[in-house]
């Protein structure tokens, strides 16, 4: 419609709009986020709570503090959840409509306890977030699936909460975490976890967490937001999984598949081609590891690049996208993400992806692609789904 | 060819905020700060946010993409840390109390 100016000149009138957010074709296609971080706030835990942490925790227990980076992302009062809280079921659901997603993994968000040294209390903080899903978030709707959670410091208590609580079928897979432990979880000792895994089918999440560096060395002397967070994980990433690979955890347990989660992937091609280079040349202490001397073998089942290929996934956010259009279509390639990526958003971290860049990038990620990311990956990777 | 837009009287536009646009084929993202109105693309360039959303802020120089904190220089559509990331701005005239938008 056009206007007349006071001057008589006429203009069409523009329309105020209310943009989504969202691609429009992503509210077409299922679309299943595998990293959604549930924030329960502590009045709720606490409810759930097995004395006597409930009549003495009266806060969140802080056994150690992470890095708080809002100087870094300039926004004061909300940590690292600069896009809100999801604390119930309906929150939940509230932005997988926004988001189009069609079914969510739910992993804790910054309440997770595993950045606590006294294991007794990550135990009982698991437990109470578990029996919280159970009770009160899974019921509002089938499509909350969650982590669940675990004292993965103590193998034994992470494996009797495996196994108390692994048969709800919401749970898909079991979260530990590569940096706020300090012996990755592909060592022996936490075969206890593994084992009890098996029973239930469950995946392995292991997800960036613990930005201080008394999680790793590889913090010592950071001093920026971005060197914790942007970049550490990445090195804390590949240590976990080459600790899964060459200390033979996929050898004795050949079906357990694993989800890496803001750990970055474009390293990936290096990564195989140097460990299969070092296992070529370099691999007789496999020998000496513990889960070899428990059977007697002296190596591999396989080369490492192939336990990536047939048992690991990648989560796909931050995706950081070339500009030079050409190298992303070679990084898509050379990291395998028809096959390796399961798309997620991490809401509401600072680093949210929403789903668009997966069907917006048409001339690097075809249809077929774009579908094995949003879901099918996914769907293959957790049995349970 | 260039076109001018009415995108409505000043008043529709809060202080301290954005509202989007449909002008022709194009939405535009129309901000107004410290009494002055801003107009820019509405999609970031980083992965495609919705900039009407964006907050003011840097004392109203400045709107952060909303999705990952990207901050754009209002009047030029620069980034702050790499003016080759630019979002395209757009002309504001002002005809008495109503907004014009120049394309």
């Amino acid at each position: 419609m056009n206007e007349a100016s006071h001057t008589g000149f006429e203009r069409e009138k523009a329309e105020a709009v209310n943009p989504d957010p969202v691609n429009p074709k992503i509210r077409t296609m299922e679309v299943i986020d595998t990293d959604f971080h549930f924030t329960p706030s502590w009045k709720t835990l606490r409810s759930y709570l097995k004395e006597p942490f409930q009549s003495l925790l009266f806060h969140y227990p802080v056994g150690s503090l992470e890095y708080n980076p809002e100087p870094a992302n300039e926004k004061p009062g909300v940590g690292q959840d600069t896009h809100g809280v999801a604390a119930t079921g309906a929150d939940v659901l509230k932005i997988m409509e926004q988001f189009g997603t069609g079914i969510v993994i739910l992993n804790p968000g910054y309440n997770r306890p595993q950045s606590i040294f006294n294991e007794p209390m990550i135990a009982a903080i698991a437990a109470a977030h578990n029996d919280y899903l159970i009770n009160e978030v899974f019921p509002v709707s089938d499509r909350i699936k969650a982590s669940l959670m675990i004292c993965h410091r103590d193998p034994q208590m992470g494996a009797d909460e495996i196994r108390r609580v692994g048969h709800h079928k919401q749970f898909v897979t079991v979260y530990t975490s590569f940096s706020s432990l300090y012996e990755p979880i592909g060592n022996a000792k936490y075969d206890p976890i593994l084992d009890a895994m098996q029973e239930f089918d469950l995946t392995l999440t292991c997800h960036s967490e613990g930005f201080f560096p008394h999680f790793t060395p590889l913090w010592t002397g950071a001093r920026t937001w971005i060197e914790l967070f942007g970049n550490a994980p990445v090195g804390n990433c590949m240590a976990h999984l080459a600790a899964m690979i060459v200390q033979g955890m996929f050898d004795k347990y050949p079906k357990q598949k694993v989800i890496f989660q803001e750990g970055g992937y474009w390293w990936l091609p290096d990564f195989m081609l140097r460990m299969d280079d070092f296992y070529m040349g370099s691999g007789g202490d496999i020998a000496l590891v513990e889960r070899k001397l428990a059977t007697g073998e002296k190596k591999l089942h396989k080369m490492p690049s192939e336990y990536v290929l047939e048992n690991v996934r990648f989560s796909t956010q931050p995706i950081t996208i070339p500009k030079n259009r050409q190298h992303f279509a070679w990084l898509l390639e050379m990291c395998h993400a028809k096959d390796l990526f399961c798309f997620s958003s991490d809401w509401p971290h600072q680093t949210l992806d929403p789903a668009n860049w997966v069907v917006e990038n048409t001339d690097c990620i075809d249809e077929d692609m774009q579908k094995a990311i949003l879901s099918g990956n996914s769907r293959k990777l957790y049995n349970r789904l | 060819m260039a076109k001018e837009y009415l995108i409505g009287k000043i008043d529709d536009i809060p202080e301290g905020k954005g509202r989007a646009f449909k002008a022709g084929r194009l939405t535009v993202a129309v901000f107004r700060a410290n009494g002055k109105v801003f107009a820019m693309n509405n999609r970031c360039v980083h992965k495609g946010a919705s900039m009407c959303e964006g907050e003011i802020s840097d004392g109203g120089k400045v709107v952060r993409c909303p999705w990952h904190n990207w901050a754009f220089d209002l009047a030029t559509g620069e980034h702050c840390y790499d003016s080759n990331e630019k979002i395209r701005t757009y002309e504001i005239k002002m005809d008495g109390d109503q907004v014009i938008l120049c394309t």
